[in-house]
């Protein structure tokens, strides 16, 4: 495997997308980067803006006005990275399905724009900071 | 004031009013006509005074609804104003925010999912839609399908 | 000729870039771990920010369409060269004691380097968050470069008015009551200038998403982490040598000399994890009031000190 991989799965900078949710999965999120669960260990870092990021967590249903952005935010990501979709909403519309302002599942855009992007799903509603670490881990040793 | 000085002062613009109803100890229901509802608004929020909660709309099927809730904090009533739209076609109130600019932003965002023109109101902009989203799709009317 | 490949051997090997990496790395990763512990947590493995440069020079470029290209890329290589050479000259002034009159000035003007090169990137960087940045970042730098200076000066006049490091390192200024309050004030400016919180005001995340280095990925942006790493050697030593009385080179001196160094990192990282970020007025505030003030004084003490020859003034 490329050195460049090997030092991706060393090293995740993640950056957080919020694309029209609810804010219990953003909850969750910013609750696993505080002190408790440490993931620092990982060499998982917080970081300001998508140009530094390795790792996008993105959450919500994706709106209208929502898939505008991340249309800008994913091609200002430096490739390779890695897209994590978490809780129901993100994996696949959840509950939101039927609604007006749903612009389709996440990764079906992705996948338009970008072929070869890595996606990871983490489901639940919200899920739980053990989950998501477990998710990211296991993505980690998969690629 | 107390909850029967209350009453008797609600019971001062009487004649505007359909009825007056109070199914539970702190809830009163004012329903409406909806030509009325800017005096009688101005009434609640001047002269009782109360306090200013949100405004909600309602498509019921014969007509559409707008609901203006107020707040007695004193004694933890809240006075809700029921104001009945009948015209389906071109339904359209009175804008309240020239006296009151805390309903401002709600009209607007009445305006985008149901479509109830608020007339004279100061600053009619799309609110929460989507930028690219058609304009005379009303999302939240009952006839409106995806 | 030899000469030739010699110095090139001292800037590019050791002591100068990859010795400096190395340990540069390694003072970041005592930063991070410190951090860790003092917050009740694991903290990353050792080789994490070796990583962290490995995995930045891997990813893609990407360069705004605005930006002025050529500041854009050239300003992280001279911040990293000007680090660079301060490094390299500290190193072989420890080793060699090859000291000259006036490297002190060189020194500090080198020092000033790193901070106008993330002006000047940040300021190419044609972005609204790099413009906060840049104006943030430039009245800090007018903030601390006074005290630091101020600081230097004391301890020049406490030695007598020598201006060769060599002289000043070998005596122990943090002894005495001005040099006490000369060092304290550096540590402060060191802060600032490495971009610790509480002066961190530069590259804010929750305020300006990173704002000074907002636009950069890839290589450019471990171009930067590296300029910072070197920093990490380069700025403490600095401090030891002037202050605390010198890095020896071999035996008990050396292990002393660690010590000491250690030791500045250490106070650094303290430092950053019981503060607060603070504004930028109220930094500029407490540079120049506060720090002026103490300086002053410490100034007048050092003079009276050097004058009738009282060495714990």
């Amino acid at each position: 495997m490329s050195w460049r991989m090997w030092a991706l799965k060393k090293s995740v900078w993640v950056f957080h997308v919020n694309l029209g949710a609810c804010n219990n999965c953003d909850i969750e999120i910013v609750n696993l980067l505080t002190p408790r669960y440490d993931v620092e260990r990982f060499g998982i870092k917080l970081v300001g803006s998508p140009r530094h990021a390795d790792a996008l967590l993105v959450t919500g249903v994706g709106t209208r006005q929502a898939i505008i952005r991340f249309r800008q935010v994913y091609s200002q990501t430096p490739k390779p990275c890695v897209v994590f979709l978490m809780g129901a909403c993100a994996c696949g519309t959840g509950i939101f399905h039927a609604g007006y302002h749903v612009e389709g599942p996440i990764d079906k855009i992705l996948r338009e724009m970008d072929p070869n992007a890595i996606i990871a799903y983490v489901p639940g509603c919200p899920p739980k900071p053990e989950a998501m670490i477990s998710g990211v881990v296991k993505t980690l040793s998969a690629i | 004031m107390n909850q029967q000085e209350l009453k008797d002062r609600l019971a001062e613009i009487k004649d505007k009013l359909i009825d007056i109803q109070q199914p539970l100890d702190d809830r009163i229901f004012l329903s409406c006509e909806a030509e009325n509802a800017y005096a009688i608004n101005k009434f609640l929020f001047e002269e009782v005074p109360l306090r200013f909660v949100i405004t909600t709309g309602i498509d019921s099927d014969s007509c559409y609804e707008i609901l203006y809730h107020y707040a007695y904090d004193q004694i933890g009533y809240i006075i809700t104003l029921k104001a009945f739209i009948r015209d389906r076609e071109n339904p359209s109130i009175e804008s309240i925010a020239p006296f009151l600019p805390g309903a401002e932003w709600i009209e607007r965002e009445i305006h985008d999912l149901l479509g109830i023109e608020f007339r004279n109101h100061p600053n009619m902009r799309r609110l929460i839609l989507a930028d690219d989203w058609p304009e005379g799709v009303y999302p939240l009317r009952k006839e409106t399908r995806q | 000729m030899i000469e030739v490949f010699q110095n090139l051997f001292w800037i590019l090997i050791f002591p100068g870039f990859v010795f400096t990496l190395v340990v540069g790395l390694l003072a970041s990763w005592i930063v991070r771990k410190v951090s860790a512990l003092v917050q009740w947590r694991v903290g990353p493995p050792l080789c994490q920010p070796f990583y962290d440069v490995l995995k930045l020079l891997g990813k893609e470029i990407l360069i705004p369409q605005d930006a002025q290209r050529a500041v854009f890329v050239s300003a992280p290589l001279v911040g990293m060269a000007g680090v660079l050479l301060l490094s390299t000259m500290l190193w072989r002034i420890t080793i060699t004691q090859s000291a000259f009159v006036g490297d002190i000035i060189v020194a500090i003007y080198l020092m000033v380097l790193p901070s106008l090169a993330l002006i000047l990137g940040s300021s190419a960087s044609a972005s609204p968050h790099a413009a906060i940045g840049t104006s943030r970042e430039m009245k800090l730098v007018l903030g601390y470069e006074l005290p630091l200076v101020l600081a230097f000066i004391v301890v020049v006049i406490k030695s007598g008015g020598q201006l060769s490091l060599a002289a000043i390192a070998q005596q122990t200024p943090v002894l005495s009551i001005s040099g006490f309050l000369a060092f304290f004030i550096s540590l402060l400016c060191i802060q600032a200038k490495l971009g610790f919180v509480p002066f961190d005001i530069a590259e804010s995340e929750t305020e300006v998403a990173s704002g000074i280095i907002i636009e950069y990925s890839g290589a450019l942006l471990a171009v930067w982490k590296i300029m910072q790493a070197l920093m990490l050697v380069a700025l403490p030593l600095f401090l030891v040598m002037v202050f605390l009385g010198g890095f020896g080179t071999a035996g008990r001196p050396l292990v002393w000399g660690i010590g000491k160094y250690v030791l500045v990192l250490v106070v650094l990282i303290l430092i950053k994890n019981t503060n607060p970020r603070v504004r930028i007025d109220q930094a500029m505030k407490f540079f120049w009031v506060y720090c002026g003030l103490l300086l002053a004084i410490a100034v007048i003490l050092a003079t009276f000190g050097n004058y009738y020859g009282i060495s714990w003034l």
